[in-house]
């Protein structure tokens, strides 16, 4: 006859002590190494509470119909300008060339948000003109609202030179998003959300490419245009215009934030207790075999005994 | 925003009928199955048509279904108006959304389009055709079960291609299809609303964002302003024209390259700019143009904005005729007369512009008071074009003193502010009042010549380290003892000052306030002569005053001039030149902040003195 295990369960073995003695002091170091050291090895080991985060999304870009050309069209610095901005187009006098642009934004995946700017600028110029370098300079309204509703107005600049006279520049680019620090993780965020150039200045002063760019790029959250690939085509016809086509794609961008109090508190508490459950386990072994082998005097109460006191 | 509204709408219908798919499926599916009605006899005898049910797993062409197409291939029916339309804008069409109807690269109306199989016209040219160019045309995918046209092209035996189209229904065994779609709008557009003269403007506001033409060149009509409107910082300076026109007052200024563009120029702005001119000389040097004097001067500039102002004319005050080698000499010019621009050569003209400076005048309620205007006007050869002119304009106080003391800071040296020095005299100290008259260092020129002058200098401005240099000829170096005095005083400059001042705003009455200058420098040593080869300005700089405001006071200041130790062949290692330079280093000397500790809070509660007066 073969005896099988028909059902177990565990017994709870009780262990009395007084306040004052090595088992309760023992309790007590226990406890502390239990718990606290956790907190310890989860900070050390860095990243405890985290300081930066990411999410993706696609921001909502509009192109804001503003341009700025210049286009130098001999090698001793004569140049030709436009912009969408009656104040400097009345300045330039001479130096005016106004080009026939057409625009187009496009959402190509349905989803509401545009996907593509396609901009074809064809410049005229006269026969004695050759266009040697081009300097375009677009500005965006851009958006972001998973995290902080982020609301501000960025620009992509284009410029290109050759030695050789050009018939035509082709530029196909994303347009990213630069941080130089977290975006905060809640809130409105539009410190930004002002006029990269101010088109109702009068003074020559406020159209300097190189004033807009530099006080553009204090800014912690900026656009850039990245193309690496521009193609300056050569070989105009003398009665042709200067061509410029440029295809400006507004991607996904990883954008990083600094998390909120809960966040942080919730990656915190899952490397502590993830450590904290082994430290448990360990001194729960420890702390069975100092009192099942009464290592420190104690009053084992077995199971099924009734109350003495 | 319309297309996202439309997307979230067809999201939460999918959700909808996804529930409604797994809850109800019992409910009888009112499922629309459009089977193909072809007018077969269109195609000719070449088209097949397979009205098979197989399933595949190409991804065909998907159309929104409410892709409205040319009227002559819908029948339109007219919807239901709320309001009257706007003439011009028609109505709206119904969409076509059969997907054997829909054939998006049909575009010659009665032509047969090339490669497009779909094209009804295309019954005799589709034996050229080589391939299709919409191959499928499909319903919405999201449906359990949706049509797709397909068009492809089999060649013949006699080797002309023949065209297949068959119009599928695909069924979709996808757990996330829609069984049964009950409303139509969830995934189609919504139909747009119609323009009316009502609605047309809030239409407008919700469709354009950003658009060509917004900008706007926003002119201040005179009638807005107050009775009496004085300038306010920032506002351009209105001119009065010959007849009595009202213009803007324009200072030349880099525009958007360095050439000169015709900027206002603003009220309260000091402003200074240097622009170049291209100009042909034997074309723009006697015509009325921008080399012209009277271009500068024969302006009236109105005293306040507003339209009774009184002009005020700019008056000259002087004009220096500059020549050619860089000397100035002050002309006398009897009252209104101007001396005109003259082709002396045809590449020389003389009595052009070359720099303007305006002092304008302004009174405590924004008027203008006097307007003065100086002159410098050269000789422009072929080889100075581009020419650079140089404008300026500056605002004074009236009343306020011709020329108010500057300081470079209050009271610590503010960055970027030139060095206040001056010299020790027996009364005291003496210092310009002219900024530029300070310490400064020599300016690199374009000949690098050390002896030949006259050499520009620039000012030690607070902060910035600075290099700079020129070049010793050693045929120059023969007198010794000449060239050495030469090069120091070249270094050096003129009115070398002795003093320089520990802040900002140092009082000239406080010698305890003004650093003086060490110099290792001793003329006097042995008979051998020994050459200069370098100045170096070393300035100690420490911050005084709490950690939030700094203030940034010079400490002491050192020259450290290098002299030649060996004989000119070892210096120069066979080369003919000689390098000598001019450094000026600011070395922070401020300690760092420490941590203090802060002292113990004391409990000072004190009871009222009669508190226990009845005690007491």
């Amino acid at each position: 006859m073969a005896f099988y295990e028909v059902y177990s369960h565990p017994a709870l073995i009780r262990y009395k002590t007084s306040v004052c003695t090595r088992a309760t002091l023992f309790l007590a170091a226990v406890l502390c190494l239990t718990y606290i050291p956790p907190l310890l090895v989860a900070y050390r080991s860095q990243g405890f509470w985290i300081k930066r985060s990411t999410y993706e999304e696609q921001p909502v870009v509009r192109f804001q119909y503003q341009t700025l050309l210049v286009a130098a069209t001999s090698t001793q610095g004569d140049f030709v300008a436009w912009s969408t901005f009656p104040h400097l187009n009345n300045m330039l006098g001479p130096k005016l060339r106004i080009p026939a642009v057409s625009v187009r934004e496009e959402d190509q995946n349905q989803d509401g948000k545009l996907d593509m700017l396609v901009l074809q600028l064809q410049l005229p110029l006269k026969p004695e003109e050759q266009v040697f370098s081009v300097q375009l300079l677009l500005t965006f309204s851009y958006q972001l609202f998973r995290m902080s509703t982020v609301a501000m107005q960025s620009l992509a600049y284009v410029q290109h030179s050759s030695s050789v006279p050009g018939a035509k520049l082709s530029v196909s680019g994303d347009l990213r998003l630069q941080q130089r620090t977290p975006l905060p993780h809640r809130g409105l965020y539009d410190i930004y959300n002002v006029s990269v150039i101010d088109g109702s200045s009068p003074f020559a002063s406020s159209y300097d490419l190189d004033s807009i760019i530099r006080s553009y790029q204090s800014r912690n959250l900026t656009t850039v245009l990245s193309c690496p690939m521009p193609v300056w085509t050569v070989g105009r016809a003398a009665a042709s215009p200067f061509e410029l086509n440029a295809e400006i794609r507004y991607p996904v961008e990883v954008i990083s934030y600094r998390p909120g109090f809960w966040e942080t508190i919730k990656f915190a508490w899952i490397q502590y207790v993830s450590i904290l459950l082994v430290f448990l386990w360990v001194f729960e072994r420890i702390q069975r075999f100092v009192f099942q082998n009464q290592v420190l005097t104690t009053v084992p109460i077995p199971l099924g005994k009734p109350h003495l006191s | 925003m319309a297309a996202s509204a439309a997307a979230s709408c067809s999201l939460l219908n999918i959700f909808s009928l996804f529930l409604a798919y797994f809850l109800f499926s019992s409910v009888t599916t009112n499922e629309n199955t459009t089977t193909g009605d072809f007018n077969t006899t269109q195609f000719g005898e070449n088209v097949t048509y397979n009205f098979t049910d197989y399933y595949t797993t190409t991804q065909p062409t998907v159309f929104e279904s409410a892709t409205p197409t040319h009227p002559s291939h819908s029948s339109t029916v007219e919807p239901a108006l709320p309001a009257e339309p706007l003439p011009v804008s028609g109505r709206t069409l119904t969409p076509v959304t059969n997907v054997d109807r829909l054939c998006p690269c049909d575009d010659h109306n009665d032509v047969c389009d090339i490669n497009c199989c779909c094209d009804r016209e295309c019954s005799e040219e589709v034996a050229l055709f080589t391939s299709c160019s919409v191959p499928a045309v499909s319903g919405s995918s999201q449906l359990c079960s949706y049509d797709v046209a397909y068009y492809s092209l089999k060649t013949a035996i006699d080797g002309y291609s023949e065209l297949q189209a068959s119009v599928q229904k695909e069924t979709k065994y996808d757990a996330f299809c829609i069984h049964s779609q009950n409303r139509v709008d969830g995934l189609s557009h919504p139909s747009p609303a119609l323009p009316t003269g009502s609605n047309f403007e809030s239409l407008f506001k919700q469709f354009t964002g950003f658009l060509f033409g917004s900008e706007t060149s926003a002119q201040v009509a005179p009638t807005d302003l107050p009775a009496s409107a004085g300038y306010q910082l920032g506002d351009v300076i209105v001119t009065a024209g010959e007849s009595g026109q009202r213009g803007v007052f324009r200072l030349p200024a880099p525009g958007v390259t360095a050439d000169c563009v015709n900027s206002p120029a603003a009220f309260l702005k000091d402003q200074s700019s240097r622009c170049s001119r291209r100009v042909v000389l034997d074309r723009d040097c006697s015509s009325p143009s921008a080399l012209n004097m009277d271009t500068y001067t024969r302006i009236q500039l109105f005293g306040r904005k507003d339209e009774g102002a009184a002009a005020v004319p700019v008056e000259v005050v002087s004009v220096t005729l500059q020549s050619n080698t860089g000397t100035q000499t002050e002309l006398k010019i009897p009252g209104g007369q101007s001396l005109r621009p003259v082709l002396l050569s045809p590449t020389l003209c003389g009595n052009v512009v070359l720099k303007v400076v305006y002092v304008i005048k302004y009174g405590p309620a924004g008027q203008i008071v006097n307007a003065t205007v100086s002159l410098v006007l050269g000789f422009v050869r072929e080889a100075m074009l581009p020419l650079e002119q140089h404008f300026r304009v500056m605002y004074v106080q009236d009343g306020g003193g011709e020329t108010a003391v500057q300081h470079s800071g209050n009271p610590g040296y503010v960055v970027g502010l030139p060095l206040v020095s001056g010299t020790r005299t027996t009364e005291g100290i003496v210092r310009s009042i002219n900024l530029r008259d300070t310490l400064s260092v020599l300016r690199s020129s374009e000949d690098q010549d050390c002896l030949q002058g006259p050499h520009q200098r620039s000012p030690v401005l607070f902060g910035l380290d600075t290099e700079s240099g020129c070049t010793l000829r050693m045929d120059d170096a023969a007198n010794c003892t000449l060239v050495s005095q030469v090069l120091l005083d070249v270094l050096r400059g003129p009115n070398y000052p002795q003093v320089v001042a520990s802040f900002g705003n140092s009082p000239l009455d406080n010698p305890l306030d003004w650093v003086q200058i060490k110099s290792n420098y001793n003329p006097g040593e042995a008979g051998s002569c020994s050459i200069p080869l370098s100045l170096h300005l070393e300035i100690e700089w420490t911050k005084y005053g709490t950690l939030v405001n700094p203030q940034a006071g010079i400490v002491s200041i050192r020259e450290v001039i290098q002299t030649n130790t060996s004989s000119w062949a070892v210096l120069s290692r066979g080369s003919n030149v000689l390098p000598i330079r001019t450094s000026v280093a600011f070395i922070p000397v401020s300690a760092a902040a420490l941590p203090g500790y802060r002292a113990m809070p004391t409990f000072n509660a004190r009871l009222p003195f009669d508190f226990f007066s009845p005690f007491v």
